[in-house]
């Protein structure tokens, strides 16, 4: 296969995992999460960290999910009073102290120089050395993600993961504990971003901290919102959809100090566009509140 | 004594900076009630206007500030009409309008940086001068122009609220929109007015902050984010609070340098941003009680 | 189960909702509670259900004290509401509305991804007919009409398990023939012994269905008893039709 092309895959479905667990929370729950990026940060990082430190590549990938999981869960606990865009801006500002750390914890990060020679994923006595197997590890990855949590939003918790998002005093009411359930989510949405980032470095061999920060931030939710609201289908569509357009921008005669701006310049226009012309995006059913 | 003085004096600069930006911004969301964080764009747009118009054209420098100054709000208008308008009349959520102003800080960062390139840009009306004494700190003749300035500012703006009757319009709709309108302020043209004065003010900090610190594109975000956690230490909805805040903002971040190494000094002010949205979302002064819902 | 509210007290800002409120609701009966607008008649709901914490005072659901519980801890041991803006979930149909109040508790993750507890839909339906909403169970929440809206949420207020169905304004704002409807409903449920406590502001509407009316007026209770007594109550008159 032309290795472009399975570099652009293997990105999708890095994307992918990451783009659904967010709408997870942001779109199935109504959490309004903007820090989702630091949670795919933390899982890349941890996942470098412990590779390094000589724990086998499966273990330090579910132990990458695992730490996003834990500042999954403390980040909804901390701020489980806060609504609206005062939680976004919160969440926003998690991610930005999880930046700082990552650019001035210079003994555990290196800071901006960031950490190169990450390892390829190896397990039972197997490297994954060519892009080409990369990109089917990743795709089986996706693929199991993509049905957990296909399984999780069919389920009856699913459903009370969108009555929460719809009226959260109303399901109490119920006799649902509305705060369990959003620990929960976070707890798996946290997750998933996690092993996303794992996935992501041990792919380009190579981390810093301006992976993440808002570029990517709305990156992702452009995706998400394109895609549509709590609709995993409009989201996996959405991330082809993001991911390839401004490949297109390579046809043009740009200069390569052009072509990062420009492709941040027609993500904007996307989300504008989409937020302006058409706010459920491709697939969504329900509006952001 | 002398190094306290210089952070005493070096958060006073700061401050000033962050509360020019804090005040607009504030300005803007006590009237509108949504968070405009393209705001950070403005600033950084006027810095660009100002090297536009006098170190690329030589158009004279007062001229320049003028012409900065206006074409900045006219930039506010523009966004507000465009952009976060057509948003309201649909109904969108305070969130969706917070997600669009993001996309719109995103998209003039990277056009100015296809425009202007990445690099630094020196405007260059003030040379680098010596700095005077002041109680053993040093500050430069513009430093001590940026403090004065800004006091002369955030004052005019102070009386331009309590006492014109835009002002009291503003207060108004910013107190309670619905009875401002009942008794005939048209919410819609104060609401473009106070994005003019909003982003004018941005454009005031944007000159200063070029001629101090020169302009690169990214730079943006860094301001509102800082703006922002001012206006939100004060009490977001209520411009002197903000303004307060921004101070102290400065204040605590170069003093802070004093305990913990000077790389952290962003880190210090999100988590400051992120304990007061937990623990004191209304700010220091602020008069919105508790959390919105 | 019977409910007891002992001087309660409630105030935002200076405003008192309530004020040394006191009451109890007795078992199998319908009680109403009737009160000009601004009374506190759903400042006292949402005190009872936990969505307000009270000042002062003690809230005590059969034999336990719920005065500090938590909203969803008081809905577990119980207690079961209607709103007057009536609160749905938009997204999502009749069918999941009801699915969701028949099954208490399960916020289990796993169980229910891989051994979900199964509905019959033969429950849902009887509780639709029950309020005589016949729409398609999968219809979105969003798609239905005022007076549709309004009997969803009884129809949820009933399958969720209770022992006590509170009603604020059951027929605020729906039409004469509906509100007959309603009235018959609840008439339905009382014979079936269930306790039910009803907030109305129509006065004539609780006269023929109540068996003990409660009047409030400025946070607190100032008559109760049969209707018959209400009706020629001079206090209750003044409250209604001010001085």
């Amino acid at each position: 296969m032309n290795p472009y092309i399975t570099n652009l895959l293997i990105l999708i479905a890095i994307y992918i995992i990451l783009a659904v667990s967010l709408n997870l929370a942001l779109g199935y729950t109504g959490l309004l999460n903007l820090g989702h990026i630091a949670f795919f940060g933390i899982g890349a990082y941890a996942s470098t960290l412990l590779t390094q430190a000589g724990v086998p590549f499966i273990a330090s990938f579910i132990i990458a999910g695992a730490i996003s999981s834990i500042f999954g869960f403390l980040l909804v606990y901390a701020t489980k009073k806060l609504r609206g865009d005062y939680l976004a801006l919160a969440t926003l500002g998690f991610n930005f102290v999880i930046y700082s750390l990552m650019l001035n914890w210079k003994s555990l990060t290196r800071g901006a120089a960031g950490i190169p020679g990450i390892v390829k994923p190896s397990f039972f006595g197997f490297t994954i050395q060519s892009n080409i197997s990369y990109l089917i590890f990743v795709s089986v990855i996706c693929i199991f993600c993509i049905y957990l949590m296909y399984l999780i939003v069919r389920s009856p918790f699913g459903r009370l993961m969108q009555a929460t998002r719809d009226d959260e005093f109303g399901l109490r009411v119920l006799g649902k504990n509305t705060s369990v359930i959003k620990y929960k989510v976070m707890i798996i949405s946290s997750f998933f971003a996690g092993i996303a980032g794992s996935l992501f470095v041990h792919y380009i061999t190579y981390v810093q901290p301006n992976y993440f920060t808002l570029t990517e931030i709305i990156l992702v939710l452009t995706i998400v919102i394109v895609g549509g609201i709590a609709s995993l289908k409009g989201t996996i569509i959405g991330t082809f959809v993001i991911v390839l357009v401004p490949e297109l921008l390579r046809f043009l005669p740009l200069g390569s100090s052009v072509l990062g701006p420009a492709r941040q310049i027609v993500y904007a226009l996307i989300l504008l566009g989409i937020l302006l012309y058409r706010p459920r995006g491709l697939f969504g059913r329900a509006d952001l509140q | 004594m002398a190094v306290v003085a210089q952070l005493i004096i070096n958060g006073l600069i700061a401050g000033s900076i962050y509360a020019l930006v804090a005040a607009g911004f504030s300005l803007i969301f006590s009237t509108n009630k949504f968070m405009h964080f393209a705001h950070g764009s403005s600033v950084v747009i006027a810095g660009y206007l100002l090297f536009t118009f006098f170190s690329l054209w030589h158009i004279p420098f007062y001229l320049s500030c003028l012409l900065t100054v206006v074409l900045t709000g006219v930039l506010g208008v523009v966004l507000h009409r465009f952009v976060y308008l057509p948003l309201e009349k649909k109904n969108a959520s305070t969130v969706v309008l917070l997600i669009a102003s993001i996309g719109l800080l995103m998209l003039f960062q990277n056009l100015l940086q296809i425009i202007f390139s990445a690099s630094v840009k020196t405007i260059g009306y003030v040379q680098v001068a010596q700095g005077v004494s002041l109680f053993g700190a040093s500050i430069t003749p513009l430093q001590i122009a940026i403090i004065l300035l800004s006091f002369f500012l955030l004052i005019l703006l102070y009386w331009f609220m309590k006492y014109t009757a835009l002002g009291r319009n503003m207060r108004a709709i910013a107190d309670n929109k619905e009875l401002a309108e009942i008794i005939g302020i048209d919410h819609i043209k104060v609401a473009s007015l106070s994005f003019f004065i909003g982003s004018a003010l941005a454009g005031i900090a944007g000159i200063l902050i070029g001629l101090e610190q020169n302009v690169y594109p990214t730079m943006g975000t860094m301001l509102i984010v800082k703006g922002f956690t001012g206006a939100v230490i004060g009490g977001i909805d209520f411009v002197p609070g903000s303004i307060l805040g921004s101070y102290l903002l400065g204040l605590i971040e170069n003093i802070g340098i004093w305990f913990i190494p000077s790389g952290y000094k962003d880190a210090l002010s999100f988590a400051l941003l992120f304990i007061f949205l937990l623990f004191r979302p209304q700010g220091l002064f602020g008069i919105n009680k508790g959390v919105r819902k | 189960m019977n409910l007891d509210v002992s001087n309660v007290k409630k105030s935002f800002g200076g405003v008192k909702a309530l004020d040394k409120c006191s009451l109890s609701v007795e078992q199998g009966k319908i009680t109403a509670i009737i009160g000009p607008n601004g009374s506190g008649k759903t400042t006292l709901f949402n005190v009872i259900s936990r969505l307000l914490p009270v000042d002062t005072g003690k809230l005590v659901f059969g034999t336990e004290e719920i005065t500090l519980l938590d909203d969803y801890q008081v809905s577990r041991l119980g207690i079961s509401r209607t709103f007057q803006d009536v609160r749905l979930f938009e997204n999502l149909t009749i069918r999941d509305h009801i699915e969701i109040a028949l099954l208490n508790t399960d916020e289990s993750l796993l169980k229910s991804m891989f051994r979900p507890q199964r509905v019959v839909v033969k429950r849902v339906k009887e509780i639709l007919s029950l309020v005589g909403l016949n729409k398609p169970l999968s219809t979105f929440a969003t798609d239905l009409s005022y007076g549709q809206r309004k009997l969803l949420d009884l129809a949820i207020a009933i399958a969720k398990p209770h022992s006590l169905l509170m009603l604020d304004e059951p027929v605020a704002g729906v039409n004469p023939v509906l509100r007959e409807r309603i009235k018959e409903i609840i008439k339905t449920l009382h014979k079936r012994g269930e306790t039910i406590l009803v907030i109305e502001h129509d006065m004539n509407f609780v006269m023929d269905l109540a068996q003990h009316i409660i009047v409030m007026d400025a946070g607190s209770v100032i008559a109760q008893g049969k209707p018959r007594d209400i009706q020629n109550n001079k206090q209750v008159l003044d409250a209604y039709l001010g001085e």
